[in-house]
């Protein structure tokens, strides 16, 4: 997998660069808006980090030009804290994902992955399923094996964003984003107390866990290891 | 001062030179006017007296005519007489500029020797032409009398206006410079300084009170800025320096993997606590500021409040606490969804970490968001201190938390038009906290 990172911040880019090139990703890094949206212009990239305050061309300067030259790779960009009112804006522009600064790398690494297996964009399916474990998107309806599975609203849309992320860790701060559509972490634990519940459900009759803990990161689903 | 410069002396000064043109050109027609009418008067007197005349004709003939123009002639007044033949011959009586044969009235124009005459002439039987004058000097000296007071009149106004236009601008710039030296004041950052006014409701003072509420207003939110800036300083001191004791005490320690990232791990859920503070300041002074209401838009408050309450029902019900909602549907506002939902968040958090028993989540028409607990509250004289940054009871401060959920939920309805109310819980008990929003109509 190969990645660019556009970032003016020396000690930041390295960071991300040495971190990313341990995870076993191709990393290319540019210094600034120029070098940054020639690469990006010219060279296939499955996922694309850019700070949005750059030297040259900024952040959705990058952006803009990107999806003008019908360029879809996933872009996540990088932002000051405390824009996040600014974020629509970003999103707007073409982004496919928003991260603040300061950041936990694991947070970036858990985006990044999630990017790069998006799909590309096809026919919106009808059903989602990972091992023994299907939801029907038209009856909203969930089953494991041949067992109905019952789910609050609430635990429907968790599972849904976690069956369309098989295999990759999700945050926390991932799924109060895009599950709940909360862009702060309240004080109270409400993640963990929805996904065992949700844990517990699908494993009533039984069967074998398939969310996993995955320690100071989050969540990962994926079909559970034959027996 | 260049008194040219000032609004008063210039607008003395105009007003000075209209009244100074109007008056002379009313002089030109008064003069005008004056003489006609004099000039009709003097034509009277002629005919009057050259009725006179006539009538001693009539009762003495000729000769007591001739004798009547040689007293007139005699006595060298403003009125002539003269008996001439009608060839211009004088009979009797004298006119100092003769204009020959003459019938009807004329005026003689001023010769070297004579002023100007008004002269009356009639033709008497016999061919003698008799002609009554009189001196027009005296006509138009009164006519010129008359149509100098205007003028006259008009530069006293002139000069009475400059003289209080003076006096106006003096006065105008001893206010202003106390307008000056107050903004001066101001300036180099005494903010209790306030514009002086007179006392008279005049503009002046009215516009020296609204500059006054305005300086008032600035000085209490400077206030307000420096008390953050203090609480900021107070309260990411002490997790900054204890902060930088672990890593100090780790590193002073003999390298041992474990401890190493034991500590290191505390030091990192230390300062992500240090930057949730720090996001949410942010986030209460763009509030604050007003920023993010471009960005409002018609919101299904009922909506938003059920999915909040559901996202916090399963860690209420494991907590024992469970939460009953009350939402009346259909309830819609102007404002910003992530906001309203992370003030609500705010109320849920502080209900489940700091109140007790049930929490019931109320949504009434007319935007009325209430989320009370029955807990042991929050005595009615800290009420508003909690909605102050990094104000936490003294019982509180063991919990997690950063003091400011209900800043922001305060600042979120303020930048709503509405405002956060503290109150006893249903049945006087526990604390419920009140969130009015302005109602857009369902």
């Amino acid at each position: 997998m190969r990645l660019l990172i556009i970032e003016d911040d020396a000690a930041t880019a390295d960071y991300l660069a040495k971190g990313f090139s341990e995870e076993g990703l191709v990393v290319d890094v540019a210094r600034n808006g120029k070098d940054g949206l020639f690469l990006a212009l010219n060279e296939p990239f499955d996922v694309i980090v850019t700070d949005r305050m750059l030297p040259g061309p900024d952040g959705l300067a990058i952006l803009r030009a990107l999806r003008a030259s019908g360029i879809a790779t996933p872009v996540l960009m990088l932002t000051a804290l405390g824009e996040v009112d600014r974020k629509v804006e970003g999103l707007e522009a073409g982004a496919d994902d928003y991260l603040a600064k300061p950041f936990a790398f694991a947070e970036l690494r858990a985006r990044v992955r999630a990017l790069a297996r998006r799909p590309a964009a096809q026919a919106e399916p009808t059903e989602l399923a990972v091992g023994d474990l299907r939801m029907d998107l038209l009856r909203r309806v969930v089953t494991r094996g041949a067992r109905e599975v019952e789910l609050l609203p609430t635990e429907f849309r968790l599972l849904e964003y976690m069956l369309r992320h098989p295999g990759q860790v999700l945050t926390r701060t991932m799924l109060l984003e895009k599950v709940w559509d909360f862009s702060f972490d309240p004080t109270t634990n409400v993640v963990d107390v929805h996904v065992s519940r949700l844990r517990r459900k699908l494993e009533a009759g039984g069967e074998a866990p398939m969310i996993r803990t995955v320690r100071g990161a989050g969540y990962m689903l994926s079909a559970p290891a034959p027996a | 001062m260049n008194p040219l410069r000032s609004f008063a002396p210039r607008m003395a000064l105009a007003i000075a030179a209209v009244v100074l043109v109007t008056s002379i050109l009313g002089a030109g027609w008064g003069w005008l006017r004056a003489r006609d009418a004099l000039r009709q008067q003097l034509d009277l007197v002629l005919a009057a007296e050259a009725e006179g005349l006539l009538r001693d004709y009539e009762t003495y003939g000729l000769r007591g005519l001739a004798e009547a123009a040689e007293i007139y002639a005699r006595r060298r007044g403003p009125l002539h007489v003269l008996l001439q033949t009608l060839d211009g011959r004088a009979v009797a009586g004298s006119l100092p500029s003769p204009p020959g044969a003459l019938r009807g009235y004329t005026t003689l124009p001023a010769t070297e020797a004579a002023a100007p005459l008004r002269a009356l002439g009639a033709i008497l039987p016999g061919g003698v032409n008799l002609i009554v004058a009189s001196d027009l000097t005296s006509v138009d000296r009164a006519a010129y009398a008359l149509a100098w007071a205007p003028p006259i009149a008009g530069g006293l106004a002139a000069l009475l206006a400059l003289g209080l236009g003076f006096l106006l601008a003096r006065g105008l710039e001893r206010r202003l410079a106390g307008v000056s030296t107050a903004a001066q004041a101001v300036m180099a950052g005494d903010l209790t300084r306030r514009l002086p006014e007179s006392g008279r409701g005049d503009e002046f003072d009215r516009l020296a009170a609204t500059i006054n509420a305005m300086l008032a207003r600035i000085e209490t939110l400077v206030a307000e800025v420096r008390q953050v800036t203090d609480d900021i300083a107070h309260d990411l001191r002490s997790p900054l320096s204890r902060l930088r004791q672990r890593l100090e005490a780790a590193l002073a320690r003999a390298r041992e993997p474990e401890a190493d990232a034991a500590a290191l791990e505390e030091t990192l859920a230390e300062l992500d606590q240090v930057l949730a503070t720090f996001a949410a300041l942010l986030r209460i002074a763009r509030a604050e500021a007003g920023t993010g209401r471009e960005g409002f838009s018609t919101i299904d408050l009922s909506t938003l409040v059920a999915e909040v309450a559901d996202v916090y029902a399963p860690a209420a019900e494991e907590a024992g606490r469970p939460i009953a909602t009350e939402i009346a549907p259909g309830q819609q506002v102007t404002g910003s969804a992530p906001l309203l939902r992370q003030a609500l968040a705010n109320l849920l958090d502080n209900a489940l970490s700091h109140g007790a028993g049930p929490i019931r989540v109320a949504l009434r028409p007319g935007g009325i968001l209430e989320v009370s607990d029955q807990g042991p509250g929050i005595p009615p004289e800290e009420r508003e201190k909690v909605m102050r940054r990094f104000y936490r009871l003294d019982r509180s401060r063991g919990t997690p938390g950063t003091g400011l959920g209900l800043s922001l939920a305060a600042a979120v309805a303020r930048l709503h038009g509405g405002r956060l109310v503290l109150r006893d819980g249903p049945d006087g008990r526990g604390l419920a906290a009140v969130l009015e929003l302005p109602y857009a109509a369902a």
